[in-house]
């Protein structure tokens, strides 16, 4: 039975004070759907029995088999507290009654791109960690994107069952654990802060952290004990808070606090004595049956059972008693709604890292007011499949305004240029969706600081767009989504019946559409090409084209293909030239490895193309020892003129060099996209033009005769400075104990991996491991570490950076030699590469 | 003489005679220029004094075309084409095809033909290169017997050539059955192209490959007549087809289109010309045409503002694929494929662009949602076509406009017109560009004082040599 109705929900839409907008994120396994339950449960959307089991936000088949969540998933929950509950809270309400709009975000590194989307609509973070495996690589990561989005986080320490049934740990020891994880997170918080957000670290004691068990249902936070105990002990609430946690003992029989343990026996902490001893005594009793002991105990606490739970036995017994007795709702409940923002509070920080536009204009305004009667502001961070094949909900947030069915919105692409025309859609929303649990149910309107999913828009937003009124033709849209991942694993899918093709083509479109992360491209030879975060990320995206989007036609997958790039060792060694097909004209160039970090800093967009040629000339010089004259002889960026490959002119007084720069740049664009060895990228060359001969004719000087010859030039240049290929690698790091260390060393070292970091987690028998995979290598990497440390090992990998194959490329037999040959072969290029003597012409 | 019969000399004298023509072009490729004077001279003392014969050589398209635009500079009332002809339709002047023989070991040729047919069990349509043409008969003879003591009801089907002469007022639709590079044939109704077994007898030359492309369903088998031996399993040109397939969806891409003319003979092709540029301009990109001859990089590179070629030429030269290419250079089929989006790759082929289906201007249906580029990965907007008064206005003032922008903005919107193809017209990329010519006001008036220029040739000029600057 579900607890509420539409009508319900809607009306407390309206109260912008009574809405919480949180995402749970946290590390791969760490029991966030799990949790997740409980909310859902107590809006009354799942039984509460089964809460823990059903993890209703994996709605996808492969999600449930899996056991791991892939997309993430909105619930719009509703919650009617007590007054008594609220009573403790200082900030604007209207009534007791409270919207969540929660969504459950996936915890594995490859879909990363599913937590970015969930961060930008939310203003909150449910944090979970696991208390025994503490915080984790991806728990890092996505508090680093959460702060990143300005989202204020709460933490939760899981999986606290563990504790008591499983590793039957004591009260101290428990204590320093979770002390731990605490400090953990909040060391990652405090580097990453920011004072408009304040202080963000979290702790137990001002009740932003919270001790769950996600399985069994039940979580508490210190008020739950502190209310409990301070009228017991006739202290003030908040005073009894801070006892319970930190170096605050208690000694039974003095009844007297320390601060320090006295060393009597009978003394004990705080949190000791007064939280975990009691749960533990309720699970041993409950657990041991025995019954006669039980009921006056939870009497005590003020715990009442119904006829028919006082039959249970054993764990479901205990599950119920916990559940009963510090039910994971409220306690979490009170935490967003105590210690997360409302949109109205959080928009009013937000708005910087939002809003494109100038920030004193109406719709930074009506951002930072939440104003429902302002000009709507709308983003659309993912696309949703519908259940009528190839339709997709735009889902999003509402930041200002109203949207409402059959309103008229101006939508802004992603590429879109204020003032300009370019992907600028006006389209009327056909209906206005919100989720309640599985169910979509239509609503009139959706006010600002709600999330919402549209239907009608999808054909005309790709992955994310801003949309606002029609008539607001000067609103600037806000800033699009930053990725933490990159696409990096690529396979070439084909149809197994060639009639199928406009079906693969279609099912690509939608596939494209569904996933933010997801590239669908076609390589020169023809072949279509799926790109993804990573193997298990392709795995499900493959397979979501091939039964969704597909129908079912017959795929045919290739081996997984990883993209090199193409560099220079040394400077050229020689000056080469190349002569234009009319022999009027001739380039002499060559080539040198940029500088390191050079590339880097290109990519990262510290130097690029828009700089301002004084500073990117100050950067040059001080960071990488550039001739300041030099740097600012910068003729292009390339490919695509933004990548990291440089053409500076280094010619003295040439005549008409003006009149060709197009050109060569056009040369240049084109070179550096398919370099000489294999058609790859390239990547950190710096090509210097040396020197110039033009024929006096503007006529026999035009692009025809410079674009290819500014081309061969520099696959002369390329060729003569010692070509080198360069892979990508993976930084993977892995968490295991110490027996699985030995098989660990064993798969990586056969897969040309390398260890650089191994230190021992404090206070567990853990182990973090990071090293490098060549991404070539990865393919069945986790697999091979399942096998050799029977599942005890589990990696994350995440694209780090380019590593030169020392190998020369134009030896055949050698390591690059024979990724080339393979290169070439699947490119459809000819077997040999084309000699140096082909580009580089003589006197 | 072997040259007579070779070059068919009183067959085709009797065509000129029959005709009463006086002003006869013979028309050689490069390969068979040195045999020109003998076939002159076979040919005159055959037809005496009264018909003046031109020799044309190193024609300016492909060399299978029928060069009327030569025969024209002469005033010839006819062209006697020799060599490996595409047999495409003419437009002005009626043509004499003179094919060669080339040799052929019919006995051998039969045998596998046979070999081939009862080992597959269907059908098999033969096809030939037009140089084994006059070969054709005998192996029709030489396999009837065989296919009657087999007895069985499988058929052999021989595409022929119904005519060596084509006249400029036939017309490509009234043709009936299949018509392929001047060859014919028709298959029993209810029979498919697909269930044929294909025998190509020939080289692997540009007629092949039209043939593989065009007929990409059939398995196809080639009996190569100079070793005398059988040829299986073809997969190129299914890689082929794919990377045709690559260049549809970059052009999609392209907002500037240059029209390549490849042909000024083959009938109809004006008209094709027209309709390309209307289907281009009716998805709102810019179209120019361009005369150049035979293409090549340098050629293509002079006009770096196009982002695709459309090259339109006779079925046998229309392929042009090139790493050198700036910007892939597509066929007339796949151009209408490419700007109009009704239209799928469906894996469909065709290279000949006579009954080529293109839409007309205005039909394209024009739907506002966002196309999916497949060179990108990502969706984006198509240029929108504006109303044709629109686009006059905007036109004129692109440049001015351009410029005004390329003045007040930064490089980055100069960099992806030049470099990224997102200019929507020439005037526009010309605005962009870092260097546009002499400027009209030259900063100093005053002339400059002699110099004394460089001599010697562009291999190496005089003062080079001496300095030996970059000798090492």
């Amino acid at each position: 039975m579900v607890k509420f109705t539409v009508e319900g929900l809607r009306r407390i839409m309206d109260s912008k004070h009574n809405i919480r907008n949180m995402s749970v994120i946290a590390h791969v396994d760490h029991g966030k759907s799990t949790l997740t339950d409980s909310l859902v449960a107590a809006a009354g959307i799942i039984a509460q029995e089964v809460a823990g089991d059903v993890r209703m936000t994996d709605t996808r088949q492969d999600e449930a088999e899996r056991g791991i969540t892939i997309k993430s998933t909105g619930i719009s929950l509703y919650y009617e507290m007590q007054d008594e509950a609220l009573k403790g809270y200082k900030g604007e309400r209207s009534g007791n009654e409270y919207l969540i709009n929660l969504i459950d975000s996936p915890g594995h590194v490859d879909f990363s791109s599913e937590v970015t989307a969930a961060l930008r609509i939310t203003d909150g973070a449910l944090v979970v960690v696991d208390c025994v495996e503490g915080v984790c690589v991806q728990t890092e990561t996505v508090l680093r994107q959460a702060l990143g989005e300005r989202i204020r986080p709460v933490l939760t320490v899981n999986k606290m069952d563990r504790c008591f049934l499983e590793l039957q740990v004591e009260g101290e020891e428990a204590y320093q654990t979770f002390q731990r994880v605490i400090e953990n997170a909040n060391v990652i918080m405090a580097t990453y802060e920011d004072p408009l957000l304040g202080d963000v670290q979290v702790y137990p004691e001002k009740g932003t952290v919270a001790f769950s068990a996600g399985l069994h249902g039940w979580a508490f936070t210190l008020t739950n004990f502190a209310k409990m105990y301070a009228s017991k002990f006739g202290v003030d609430e908040n005073k009894m808070m801070e006892r319970l946690w930190g170096e605050n003992f208690f000694d039974p029989a003095t009844k007297k606090w320390t601060s320090k343990n006295s060393g009597s026996p009978t003394c004990k902490r705080g949190f000791v004595q007064f939280c975990y001893e009691p749960i533990k005594q309720i699970i041993s009793t409950c657990m041991n049956d025995q019954k006669d002991k039980l009921w006056p105990m939870l009497q005590k606490l003020g715990v009442t059972m119904k006829a028919e739970e006082k039959e249970l036995v054993g764990k479901t017994l205990m599950k119920r008693v916990m559940q009963n007795w510090l039910p994971a709702s409220d306690a979490l409940l009170e935490m967003m709604i105590f210690h997360l923002p409302s949109p109205s509070k959080a928009q009013k920080y937000r708005v910087e890292n939002l809003y494109e536009g100038p920030l004193d204009d109406q719709y930074a305004n009506a951002i930072r007011n939440c104003d429902p009667e302002g000009p709507l502001m709308l983003y659309v961070s993912k696309m949703i499949p519908a259940s009528d094949k190839g339709r997709f909900f735009a889902f999003g947030r509402v930041f200002s305004g109203k949207v409402s069915t059959g309103l008229k919105v101006r939508i802004m692409g992603p590429n879109y240029v204020p003032g300009q025309k370019k992907d600028l859609y006006v389209k009327s929303v056909q209906r206005t969706v919100i989720w309640m649990g599985k169910k979509q149910e239509s609503v009139e309107d959706v006010p600002c600081g709600n999330t919402v999913a549209m239907v009608g828009l999808d054909q005309f937003i790709t992955k994310n767009a801003t949309l606002t009124n029609e008539k607001e033709v000067d609103a600037h849209p806000i800033r699009a989504m930053k990725f933490s991942v990159s696409p990096v694993v690529r396979v070439a899918v084909s149809c197994k019946i060639a009639s199928d093709l406009p079906k693969l083509v279609e099912g690509l479109k939608r596939l494209a559409k569904s996933d933010p992360m997801v590239v669908c491209t076609i390589e020169e030879s023809g072949e279509h090409i799926v790109a993804g975060a990573g193997e298990l990320h392709l795995e499900i995206c493959l397979k979501d084209l091939q039964d969704d989007f597909m129908g079912g036609a017959e795929i045919v997958i290739s081996d997984p293909v990883v993209s090199f790039r193409e560099t220079v060792l040394e400077k050229s060694c020689r000056t080469v030239m190349s002569k234009s097909p009319n022999k009027h004209n001739r380039l002499y160039m060559e080539a040198r490895p940029m500088e390191d970090g050079l590339a880097e800093a290109i990519d990262d967009g510290r130097i690029g193309p828009r700089d301002d040629p004084k500073v990117r000339s100050k950067i040059l010089s001080e960071e990488f020892g550039w001739d300041k004259d030099l740097a600012k002889k910068i003729w292009c960026f390339g490919p695509e003129t933004t990548g990291p490959n440089l053409v500076v002119d280094m010619c003295k007084g040439v005549q008409y060099l003006n009149e060709i720069k197009d050109s060569v740049v056009a040369g240049f664009q084109w070179a550096s996209k398919e370099g000489a060895l294999a058609e790859e990228n390239m990547r950190g060359i710096c090509f210097e033009v040396c020197d110039v001969i033009l024929h006096a004719d503007a006529i026999h000087r035009g692009g025809g005769q410079i674009i290819p010859t500014a081309r061969r030039v520099i696959y002369a240049a390329q060729l003569t400075a010692k070509p080198r290929l360069l892979e990508p690698v993976y930084l993977v790091e892995i968490q295991a104990p110490e027996q699985a260390l030995g098989g660990i060393y064993g798969v990586l070292n056969q897969k040309r991996g390398h260890v650089f970091e191994e230190v021992q987690r404090p206070g567990t028998p853990l182990y973090n491991i990071k090293a490098y995979l060549p991404v070539i290598e990865s393919f069945g990497f986790s697999t091979a570490l399942r096998a050799a440390t029977s599942g005890q090992a589990f990696p994350q990998c995440v694209f780090d950076h380019w590593d030169m194959m020392s190998a020369d490329p134009m030896e055949l037999n050698s390591q690059a030699g024979q990724l080339i040959a393979d290169i070439r072969k699947r490119k459809g290029l000819k077997e040999q590469m084309t000699p140096l003597s082909e580009f580089e012409d003589k006197l | 003489m072997d040259l007579l019969s070779n070059y068919e000399i009183s067959r085709t004298a009797d065509f000129i005679r029959s005709r009463s023509f006086t002003r006869v072009a013979l028309q050689f490729p490069d390969d068979l220029l040195r045999d020109s004077t003998k076939v002159a001279r076979a040919l005159r003392s055959e037809l005496g004094r009264r018909v003046r014969l031109f020799v044309m050589a190193d024609t300016a398209y492909g060399s299978c075309c029928v060069d009327e635009v030569g025969a024209a500079h002469v005033d010839a009332e006819c062209v006697i084409h020799y060599g490996h002809a595409c047999m495409s339709p003419t437009t002005t002047l009626p043509a004499f095809f003179v094919f060669g023989k080339a040799t052929i070991d019919v006995d051998d040729c039969v045998q596998s033909l046979h070999h081939c047919l009862s080992t597959n069990n269907r059908p098999i349509l033969v096809l030939l290169g037009l140089e084994y043409l006059h070969a054709l008969q005998d192996i029709k003879a030489a396999m009837s017997p065989r296919l009657q003591c087999t007895g069985s009801g499988l058929m052999v089907t021989y595409a022929e050539v119904t005519s060596t002469i084509i006249n400029p007022s036939e017309d490509c639709d009234r043709r009936k059955g299949f018509f392929l590079g001047g060859l014919t044939w028709s298959i029993p109704t209810g029979h498919k192209m697909e269930e044929y077994l294909l025998f190509w007898i020939g080289d692997e030359d540009s007629a092949f490959a039209n043939m593989i492309l065009t007929l990409n369903s059939c398995e196809i088998v080639r009996y190569d007549a100079k070793r005398s031996q059988l040829l299986k399993d073809f997969s190129h040109p299914k890689k082929i087809l794919r990377r045709r397939y690559y260049l549809v969806e970059k052009a999609k891409d392209a907002n500037i289109v240059g029209i390549l003319v490849g042909t000024l003979g083959v009938a109809g092709f004006l008209d094709l010309i027209k309709q390309m540029k209307d289907l281009i301009e009716g998805t709102g990109k810019k179209s120019y045409t361009l005369i150049m001859g035979r293409p090549n990089s340098a050629k293509l590179a002079n006009f770096p503002e196009c982002d695709v070629f459309v090259y339109v030429s006779c079925a046998q030269t229309a392929l042009l694929d090139s790493k050198d290419f700036l910007a892939p250079v597509i066929t007339p089929y796949e151009a209408v494929l490419a700007f109009s989006r009704a239209k799928e790759w469906t894996g469909e082929y065709m290279l000949d662009f006579c009954g080529l289906d293109i839409p007309a201007f205005g039909s394209v249906n024009h739907t506002e949602e966002a196309r999916f580029s497949f060179i990108r990965g990502a969706y984006i907007e198509d240029v929108q076509p504006t109303g044709n008064g629109g686009q006059r206005i905007e036109e004129t003032l692109a440049l001015a406009e351009s410029t005004e922008k390329a003045l007040s903005s930064s490089n980055q919107l100069t960099d992806s017109i030049l470099f990224k193809g997102t200019a929507r017209s020439g005037a526009e990329f010309f605005a962009a560009r870092s260097f546009q010519g002499l400027s009209l006001q030259p900063e100093n008036p005053s002339p400059p004082s002699l110099l004394i220029g460089r001599s010697g040739r562009a291999a190496g000029y005089a003062d080079e040599n001496q300095q030996g600057r970059y000798s090492s």
